[in-house]
C-alpha cells in the first residue's frame, strides 16, 4: 500500500513538474508584439549635430529591419522594432533620469547610449542597476570597458585604434618612412588616440621623433610646429577638432614643413576642411569610423568569412534622408548608430529572446558585416571587429584609401609639398 | 525657548517638500532618478542662494566649486581604494576633501574678487571655472585632460551591488542631506547677526559700512559657506553618482547660469525660493523633454521669461506678499 502511494506521489510530482516546466518554457518563449529601442540622445546642446545624425541613422535602420527584413525573427514570428527617444540636452543629469524613465515607464528592451564617452559613462550605473543592455554608439574611450561593467557593448571603434590603419598603410607602402611626429590636442579623446597610435607605431618599428600635446581652443600652433620641424619627421599624425585641425595644416604650410604623410583626426574628414584650405588640404588624410563611399558589400563580407545584414550604403543613405526629411549625407555618427540596430536585431535572433542578459551574451558571440563594416566585440564589450577607414583629399574629393576592402581609390604618396600645393597642385594619383 | 523654535518654523515647508520628494522617489517605480535630478537643482539653488540671495552679488564662476568638490571625491576613491581598512571611510574622506578643497578655492577667489563690487565682481569671477580647468589640464594634475574614471575601483572596493547602490541611491540621499543642511544654514544666517549684516550690505553696502558693519567679513562668510556646499553637491551628484570626472564637463558655465535661474525663479534671498525654483525648473524641463523631445528649450525659454516678468521677486516673493498678515506668514520667508 505504502509503495503504491509513493509511486502515485512520484507520478503526480513528475506530471506536475512536466506541466510546470512546459508552461515555464512557453512563457519564456512568449513572443513580444514589438521590441522597443530606447535612446536618450543629445538633440540640443554640445552634441546636437552628432545626436541628430545618430537618431537619423537609428530610424533609417529600424525602417530597413521592419520593412525590408520583415522584422526581427523570434519564436517563429517577425517582430517589429519601435524607437523611443528623448533629448538629454547633452547633459549628464538628463541622461540618468531619462534612462530610468525609458526602462521603467516606456519598458524598452535595450537602451542606446547618448553620443560621447562622458555621457555614455553617466548612464552606465543606472543601466547596470536595472541589468539593462546598454549599447554604445558614440563613446570611443577604451576606459569605459576597463571598469568591469556587464551590460555595455560598443559599436563605435575604440579611441586607441583611430590611427592604427594609417600607420599600417604607410608601413606597407613605404618601409623606409620611419620618423613619426605626434601632435595632438590635450583632451580625453585625443590623448586616447595618441596613446593607441604611440603603442602601435612602436610595435610596427616606427621611431617617434616628436610627441607633444597642445591646449584646446588654441589660436597659434607655430611654436609647437616649429619644434616639430626641427625633429624632421617623415609622417605627422595628430589633431583634435576641426578648428585646430585646419589651423594645424595651414600653419604647417606657413612654416613650409613638408612631410610624406599628414593625417589629422576629426577635422580632415570634414568637407569644411577642404572648403577652408582649398589646395592646401590636398593629400591630407584623416581617419574615420565610416565615410560615404565605402565599398563594404555582401561579396566583401564573404571574402572575410562574415555574414551580411542590412541595407547597402546607397539604401542606407536614402533611408537616412527620408528619416530626417533633409537632403543630408549621413556621417559616421549616423552609420555607427544604424549599425547598432542591426547588431541588436541579429543578437535577439541568435539569443531567441529579448532578455537583456541573453542578448548581451549573444552580442559577445556575434560577428557580421554591414554597410558600416565588420562587427565583433571582446569579453568586456569593446569593439574589436570594426576597422577605421582612412580618407585622403584628392582633387577636392574625399577618397577612401584604406582598408583595401573599403577603399575607393589609391593613396597619393608622398603628399605634395606645401609650396606645390600653394601653386595649385592636386594630389590626384596617375 | 519657544521663540527659538518659532524662528525655525519656515524650515517646515522646505523639509516637507524634501520629504514628499524622497517618499515619491522611494515608493514610485522609476521616479528615483527624476527625484534625484530635482534634488540636485534644489540643492544647488539653496547653496547658491546663500551668496547671491543674501548679498546680491552674482558669482559666475560658481561651478568651479562644484567641479573642485567633484575632484575631491574622485581623488579620495581613486587613491584610497587600496587602503582596505578604510572601507566606507573613503566616501567620508571624499566628502571632507570636497568641502576643504571648495573652501580653500573660495578663500583664494574671495580674497581677490570680494574686494570688487557689482558688475566688476561678476566679471572677476567669470573666468574662475575656465582658469581652474586649464590649470588641471595644463599642469596635468589629477589625471589632466583625461580626467578620472573610478567606477572599476568603486566596484573592486565595495563589490558590484554596494557600488551600484552607492551611485544610484546613496549619492542622491547625500544630496537630500546637503539640501537640508543648506536650508538650515540659510535660516540660521537669516535669523542671526550674519543675516542682518548681509541684508544691510545687500540693500546699501556703503551705508552698512558707515554703520560699522564689517562687510568684507560677512561677504566672505557667505561666499565660503555657499562654495563649501557647492563642493559637497559636486562630490555627491557628479562624482559618487556618475563615477567619473572629465574637466570640461565639471567646469561648464551653464551650471552657474542654471543656479542663477533657479534662485531668481523661486525668489532670491528667500528660504523657500530655491526649492520652488528648483522644482519648477527641473519639472518643467523634464516634462517638456518627454512631451516634445528636441523642442523643449524653445518652449522653456519663453516660459522662464513669462515667470520672471510675472513674478519679479520670484514665486516665493509673491507668495510672501499674498500671505502677509495670515497664519502662513511665519512659514514662508
Amino acid at each position: 500500500m505504502k509503495g503504491k502511494r509513493l509511486l502515485g506521489m512520484i507520478t503526480f510530482c513528475a506530471i506536475f513538474g512536466l506541466i510546470f516546466a512546459t508552461t515555464n518554457t512557453l512563457m519564456a518563449q512568449k513572443v513580444p508584439e514589438k521590441i522597443i529601442i530606447g535612446h536618450p540622445e543629445g538633440m540640443s546642446g554640445t552634441y546636437a549635430k552628432a545626436g541628430e545624425q545618430a537618431i537619423g541613422g537609428v530610424r533609417a535602420c529600424i525602417k530597413w529591419v521592419n520593412q525590408t527584413y520583415g522584422g526581427v525573427k523570434i519564436g517563429g514570428k517577425k517582430v517589429p522594432l519601435e524607437y523611443k527617444y528623448y533629448d538629454c540636452e547633452s547633459k549628464k543629469e538628463g541622461v540618468t533620469s531619462l534612462i530610468e524613465r525609458l526602462i521603467t515607464v516606456d519598458k524598452v528592451n535595450v537602451v542606446f547610449a547618448p553620443y560621447s564617452s562622458g555621457l555614455t559613462l553617466a548612464g552606465t550605473p543606472v543601466a547596470e542597476k536595472y541589468k539593462m543592455l546598454y549599447m554604445d554608439h558614440g563613446g570611443a574611450s577604451d576606459r569605459i570597458f576597463q571598469q568591469g561593467y556587464k551590460y555595455i557593448v560598443q559599436t563605435i571603434g575604440p579611441g586607441t585604434r583611430y590611427h592604427m590603419g594609417t600607420l599600417d598603410m604607410i608601413r606597407k607602402i613605404d618601409p623606409a618612412a620611419k620618423r613619426v611626429a605626434m601632435v595632438y590636442e590635450d583632451d580625453e579623446f585625443s590623448r586616447m588616440v595618441l596613446k593607441g597610435a604611440e603603442d602601435h607605431a612602436k610595435k610596427l618599428g616606427f621611431e617617434i621623433v616628436f610627441n607633444r600635446t597642445y591646449p584646446g581652443k588654441v589660436t597659434d600652433l607655430t611654436p609647437v610646429l616649429s619644434d616639430m620641424k626641427a625633429a624632421k619627421p617623415d609622417i605627422v599624425i595628430g589633431g583634435g577638432h576641426y578648428e585646430d585641425g585646419q589651423l594645424f595644416c595651414r600653419q604647417m604650410g606657413d612654416l613650409d614643413i613638408n612631410v610624406k604623410a599628414l593625417s589629422l583626426v576629426a577635422s580632415a574628414t570634414l568637407p569644411a576642411f577642404h572648403n577652408a584650405l582649398k589646395s592646401l588640404a590636398e593629400g591630407v588624410m584623416g581617419p574615420s569610423h565610416w565615410e560615404y563611399g565605402v565599398t563594404y558589400s555582401v561579396e566583401g563580407a564573404k571574402k572575410v568569412n562574415l555574414g551580411w545584414i542590412g541595407p547597402s550604403q546607397d539604401e542606407f543613405v536614402k533611408l537616412f534622408k527620408e528619416a530626417l526629411g533633409k537632403d543630408v549625407i549621413p556621417d559616421y555618427h549616423a552609420a555607427e548608430a544604424g549599425a547598432q540596430v542591426l547588431a541588436y536585431a541579429l543578437a535577439v535572433e541568435k539569443a531567441r529572446s529579448i532578455d537583456p542578459t541573453a542578448v548581451r551574451g549573444a552580442l559577445g558571440e556575434l560577428r557580421f558585416m554591414s554597410f558600416y563594416g565588420a562587427w565583433d566585440v571582446d569579453d568586456t564589450g569593446l569593439q574589436v571587429g570594426h576597422s577605421m577607414v582612412d580618407m585622403q583629399w584628392q582633387g577636392g574629393k574625399r577618397v577612401i584609401i584604406w582598408p583595401p576592402e573599403a577603399a575607393t581609390g589609391k593613396l597619393y604618396y608622398p603628399m605634395p609639398t606645401f609650396g606645390d600645393k600653394a601653386k595649385g597642385k592636386m594630389a590626384v594619383p596617375k | 525657548m519657544k521663540g527659538k523654535i518659532v524662528k525655525y518654523y519656515p524650515l517646515i515647508p522646505v523639509y516637507i517638500a524634501y520629504l514628499i520628494l524622497f517618499l515619491i522617489g522611494i515608493n514610485v517605480s522609476g521616479m528615483w532618478q527624476l527625484v534625484a535630478m530635482l534634488a540636485f537643482y534644489c540643492a544647488i539653488g539653496q547653496a547658491f542662494n546663500i551668496f547671491l540671495g543674501m548679498t546680491g552679488y552674482v558669482d559666475f564662476g560658481y561651478v568651479a566649486f562644484m567641479g573642485v568638490g567633484t575632484y575631491g571625491m574622485a581623488l579620495s576613491i581613486s587613491h584610497l581604494h587600496q587602503v582596505q581598512w578604510l572601507g566606507m571611510g573613503i566616501i567620508i574622506i571624499g566628502l571632507l576633501l570636497a568641502l576643504v578643497m571648495a573652501s580653500l578655492l573660495s578663500i583664494a577667489v574671495g580674497a581677490v574678487a570680494l574686494r570688487l563690487r557689482g558688475a566688476y565682481f561678476a566679471i572677476a569671477t567669470i573666468g574662475v571655472n575656465e582658469g581652474f580647468r586649464f590649470l588641471i589640464e595644463g599642469a596635468k594634475i589629477w589625471g589632466g585632460s583625461e580626467g578620472i574614471i573610478f567606477s572599476g575601483q568603486l566596484t573592486q572596493t565595495f563589490g558590484r551591488e554596494t557600488a551600484s547602490l552607492l551611485s544610484t541611491l546613496w549619492a542622491d540621499i547625500f544630496l537630500f542631506f546637503i539640501a537640508c543642511i543648506a536650508a538650515f544654514i540659510t535660516i540660521y544666517y537669516m535669523r542671526g547677526k550674519i543675516g542682518y549684516a548681509l541684508t544691510a550690505l545687500r540693500e546699501d553696502e556703503d551705508a552698512a559700512k558707515v554703520m560699522g558693519i564689517n562687510v568684507t567679513k560677512y561677504k566672505i562668510i557667505a561666499f565660503i559657506t555657499s562654495a563649501s556646499l557647492a563642493g559637497l553637491v559636486g562630490a555627491s551628484a557628479w562624482a559618487l553618482k556618475l563615477t567619473y570626472v572629465f574637466p570640461p564637463q565639471v567646469f561648464e558655465i551653464h551650471y552657474t547660469v542654471e543656479c542663477i535661474i533657479i534662485v531668481l525663479l523661486g525668489g532670491a534671498g528667500t528660504l523657500l525660493g530655491p526649492v520652488v525654483g528648483g522644482l519648477v525648473y527641473g519639472l518643467t524641463k523634464y516634462w517638456l523633454t518627454v512631451i516634445v523631445p528636441g523642442f523643449q528649450l524653445l518652449i522653456f525659454a519663453p516660459i522662464i521669461i513669462v515667470i520672471i516678468v510675472a513674478f519679479p521677486e520670484g514665486i516665493v516673493g509673491v507668495l510672501k506678499r499674498r500671505f502677509k498678515g495670515t497664519t502662513f506668514k511665519k512659514f514662508i520667508i
